[in-house]
């Protein structure tokens, strides 16, 4: 029985690795341009299918192979969407760009449904049971899918905290106009968060497709669990947003045991109804900027 | 804008009186194209197709050729009542085949039934059909016959305790009710029970609840989409059970999906017999339409139901709805189709026999 | 004709569905991404209250009051976030509700829907209804248009408008802004349930796959399209969007392409928002400005 608890506890890590690399970028748009990117969620689907497309015919790469073009096109979209939607609106009605926002993830992945249909698809990957550790079945996707996130975590915590562009970031999130008085390029700072959260959100798809399989709608409800890990680890707060998606991920888990399987999605629901209401500050950190 | 507003309203009137050609009968389709069910739907357009394009090259009904107006629902009751009004009111269609999904059918058979319209289904299995009115039929079983095979199944296969899993929807909650009352009115227990979402990437939360109560046998009355990813999920979670299925996953794509994890998985389908006649012809003819295609889900049930609808039309004694109901209960007496007898009876239902299926060697057989 | 007739009720239920949402949306400046919710918590109440034997004009009131109540609820702790928390808040809520919607199913039959929902026996249920039924959602439509232009053209109004250009200055002009903002909810929530009402008793038959992400998209963009804080504007949105869904099907489109059409249409919507927030914020009919110079 304390097998039932532990594997859940091991799946609860899994998927809060995964959303954690959602939430980063999602925490990082925000902290800088304060506003929540609805389209943060198609960058996650596009690399997926990106690298599904490229790994099928008539391209047959290998997976890992294949994550190269992806994640580059997924940047690209990502570079667009500030390029020709976000930057245009960097000074109007907040409203605007919420709208803008939402309408850009409606039309991203009405384009997934037009490329590949709405059915769900699969990496066709040689199927094996899991790797039984204490009585605990992982399989090596998942464990790839952990240990790329720790990979991940690490380099930009050594981007953030030891180079020269990291610093600019988190003074640029401190207080954009002050920075952009002190000489800080602008231009350099808003490439780089964009590039981040796209490779971020990108390679979190890939796993998340590799380890389950691709539909339109992923990215739309890993968007929400991702939310929900923002606010609590407060947003803008990137170590925030590692310990925020690996709660959801636990708790999400965890509460299986407990409620209906029906009922899975009801917990980040809450959480984030409950964090807005009583911390919407969240519960590491403080407030604003990237840490 | 409002010159924008009263030239579209215009366009709708110049359009819709334009419809339908000489020559042609014409009766209509609402089918899934688009939306979720779009993976079935393609398969049953063309298997409609194929029905009509024999009944064309035979000389048609009485000298004019059967034409069918595809609407798409979107795979929404919303899509499927807005369709099935257009068909009716601007293409005036006597005869329409109804969308794929109970709820979708439910949805609109009120519709049918008030404009004298009649409704036919060749997929939608739930029991409330049964109850929709007298110009709603269906060639395709009710569900009340699928569940208590199942039932007869398990207890066929001496499990006596077993958990049942089911997707959440009309058609997986109406089977699984059924097959509830039937397996436990037989002496079966169910250790557990829990709906799967629809439509999921990750159902291992679900896998490992089935998988605490360390059953022998679990009933997943699934698609063939849910089913693969739950066989596949528990096949890495290291869950090793008989699993007991229902007639929607027999599919080639399961096992296509879920490759050695479907080995084993015994279901039951309503069944007809594929050495008939009939059944020959059919996919012969289909081989040679749709060559290197596999027939699709429900696709012998779609083509029964175009074939039918010919018998009725042609000896029908006007194009009025009426009549051409009095002329398709007539001509469903005793005919045999593809998927067997389609007599229907007083409420427009079918009766089935029901066969087992198991998947071996990475193909689909009859379990014997 | 009556195909024309069911167009037209739907483009009105739309109307008073989209109308609702600019109370809060254009008026109040609140970004409510789960409109969806009050009008499923609508369509919700009434087929059910109905089924169970209540008469249908209690169970009307019932149900848009239910809603009211649900608005309030969700207004009250969660007005005191910024804009996009809102926003958040309320997509979350909407999601919420579709899962009650979709696992509950003892009282709500889950996926399998409600079928037969009735309807007066004045207006009754074969094609001869048609028009009695589009006299009814005309009337609701045109008095939730009075309506709201009334609220909208009230002091109460003109402070809705302030708390949306400046919450702050309202809060300086001495004004109660979450209570102002509170009221906007609970009316807009009663008239989405309204519309949800109408829409059940029009299907007589409503499962949660009506109610998702996918409508609050398409009544957002009639309010954005039409041109959000105008009175017209919803309206005319809402008949553009109806009109343009049910055009595409005369367009003969060979059958392998139609599996196209819908990614394209959905494509189609996302564009129209995006462009309408670069290029035309405010929509096909404008907002006039006059009350800012006039009141400022």
């Amino acid at each position: 029985m304390t097998g039932y608890y532990a594997q859940l506890l091991v799946n609860g890590i899994i998927a809060g690795s995964i959303y954690a690399m959602f939430a980063v970028g999602l925490a990082m748009v925000y902290g800088v341009f304060k506003f929540i990117n609805f389209s943060h969620g198609e960058l996650i689907t596009w690399g997926a299918y990106l690298t599904w497309m490229f790994s099928s015919p008539p391209f047959s790469l290998p997976v890992y192979i294949s994550v190269v073009p992806a994640l580059l096109i997924t940047v690209g979209i990502g570079l667009a969407q500030d390029r020709f939607v976000y930057r245009s609106l960097r000074q109007s009605n907040p409203i605007a760009i919420l709208i803008a926002s939402i309408g850009l993830s409606y039309m991203l992945r009405n384009g997934i449904r037009l490329c590949w249909g709405s059915d769900l698809q699969t990496f066709d990957l040689p199927l094996s049971t899991g790797i039984l550790l204490g009585g605990i079945y992982i399989t090596k996707i998942q464990i790839l899918m952990v240990l790329s996130a720790l990979l991940f975590f690490s380099i930009l915590y050594f981007l953030l905290t030891r180079t020269l562009l990291g610093k600019s970031l988190r003074a640029v999130s401190d207080n954009i106009e002050l920075s952009a008085i002190m000489g800080i390029n602008m231009k350099k700072v808003t490439w780089t968060i964009w590039v981040l959260a796209s490779v971020f959100a990108g390679t979190g798809g890939i796993l998340l497709a590799l380890d389950t399989s691709l539909d339109p709608m992923m990215g739309m409800n890993s968007l929400i669990k991702a939310f929900a890990a923002v606010l609590l680890g407060g947003a803008g707060n990137v170590w925030g947003a590692l310990i925020g998606g690996l709660f959801i991920g636990i708790a999400e888990n965890i509460s299986v045991a407990f409620i209906s399987p029906d009922y899975k999605d009801f917990i980040s629901y809450g959480l984030i109804f409950l964090l807005l209401l009583f911390k919407p500050r969240g519960f590491f950190g403080i407030a604003g900027g990237v840490r | 804008m409002k010159k924008f507003i009263f030239s579209s309203i215009a366009l709708l009137f110049l359009i819709s009186t334009g419809s339908g050609m000489a020559g042609d009968i014409s009766v209509g389709s609402v089918t899934p194209l688009t939306g979720k069910l779009a993976v079935y739907g393609e398969g049953f357009q063309q298997a409609m197709l194929l029905a009509a394009d024999e009944i064309n090259a035979a000389g048609g009904i009485k000298g004019n050729n059967l034409k069918i107006v595809f609407e798409d629902n979107n795979s929404t009751s919303k899509g499927s009542v807005s369709a099935i009004r257009k068909l009716i009111t601007i293409d005036k269609l006597p005869l329409i085949f109804g969308p794929a999904s109970s709820s979708n059918f439910l949805a609109v058979c009120p519709i049918a039934q008030d404009n004298k319209t009649i409704l036919l289904a060749a997929e939608s299995a739930a029991a409330a059909i049964t109850k929709c009115g007298s110009y709603v039929f269906r060639v395709f079983p009710s569900d009340l016959l699928q569940g208590v095979g199942v039932a007869e199944l398990t207890n066929s296969l001496g499990y006596k305790e077993v958990v049942l899993t089911y997707v959440n929807n009309d058609w997986g909650v109406g089977l699984a009710e059924v097959f509830k009352a039937e397996f436990t009115a037989s002496g079966g227990k169910i250790i557990d029970e829990l709906p799967h979402a629809e439509g999921k990437t990750d159902y291992r939360s679900e896998i490992l609840r089935m998988k605490r109560h360390n059953p022998k046998a679990i009933v997943n009355l699934t698609y063939i989409k849910e089913g693969a990813t739950i066989l596949k999920q528990a096949y890495e979670t290291g869950l090793n059970v008989q699993w007991l299925m229902g007639s929607a996953s027999k599919s080639p794509k399961l096992i296509d999906l879920a490759g050695k994890a479907s080995e084993g998985v015994i279901g039951t389908y309503p069944t007809f017999s594929q050495e008939t006649p009939q059944y020959k012809t059919f996919k012969a003819a289909w081989d040679k339409k749709y060559p290197g295609k596999k027939t699709p889900v429900f696709g012998e049930y779609n083509y029964d139901m175009v074939k039918l609808t010919a018998l009725a039309l042609e000896s029908a004694a006007s194009e009025s709805s009426d009549d051409i109901r009095d002329a398709l209960i007539k001509a469903s007496q005793g005919y045999i189709g593809t998927t067997g007898d389609k007599s229907f009876d007083e409420s427009g239902d079918v009766n089935a026999s029901y066969g087992q299926w198991t998947i071996k060697d990475g193909s689909i057989t009859d379990y014997k | 004709m009556d195909y024309f007739y069911h167009i037209l009720i739907i483009c009105l239920i739309y109307s008073i569905f989209a109308q609702s949402l600019n109370l809060e949306l254009g008026f109040t400046g609140l970004y409510n991404f789960g409109h969806i919710a009050f009008f499923g918590i609508g369509a919700y109440t009434s087929a059910l209250l109905s089924l169970n034997g209540v008469p249908i004009p209690l169970a009307v009131v019932g149900a848009i009051t239910l809603a009211g109540i649900a608005g309030a609820l969700l207004a009250i702790p969660t007005l005191r976030l910024s804009g996009d928390y809102f926003g958040i808040a309320t997509l979350v809520f909407a999601e919420m509700a579709h899962l009650v919607f979709l696992n509950e199913r003892d009282i709500t039959r889950g996926p399998m829907g409600l079928p037969n929902i009735p309807r007066p026996d004045w207006i009754g249920s074969g094609i001869s209804s048609l028009p009695r039924f589009l006299i009814v959602t005309f009337v609701a439509a045109a008095l939730t248009f009075i309506l709201l232009r009334r609220i909208t053209n009230s002091p109460y109004g003109r402070s809705l408008k302030v708390i949306r250009e400046d919450e702050f200055v309202a809060q300086a002009l001495g004004k109660n802004t979450s209570l102002i903002k509170t009221k906007a909810i609970v009316v807009g929530s009663v008239l989405a349930g309204l519309a949800g009402v109408i829409w059940a008793h029009y299907i007589t038959y409503i499962s949660p796959a009506d109610f998702t992400l996918q409508e609050t998209i398409l009544v957002l963009l009639c309010v954005v399209l039409g041109g959000k804080g105008t009175h017209l504007g919803p309206v005319v949105g809402a008949f553009v969007i109806i009109f343009f869904a049910e055009f595409i099907r005369f367009i003969p489109i060979p059958s392998e392409y139609i599996r196209f059409v819908a990614p394209l249409q959905g494509m189609t919507y996302g564009f129209i928002l995006v462009i309408m927030m670069l290029k035309r914020p405010q929509g096909l009919i404008p907002e006039s400005r006059k009350f800012t110079t006039t009141n400022a």
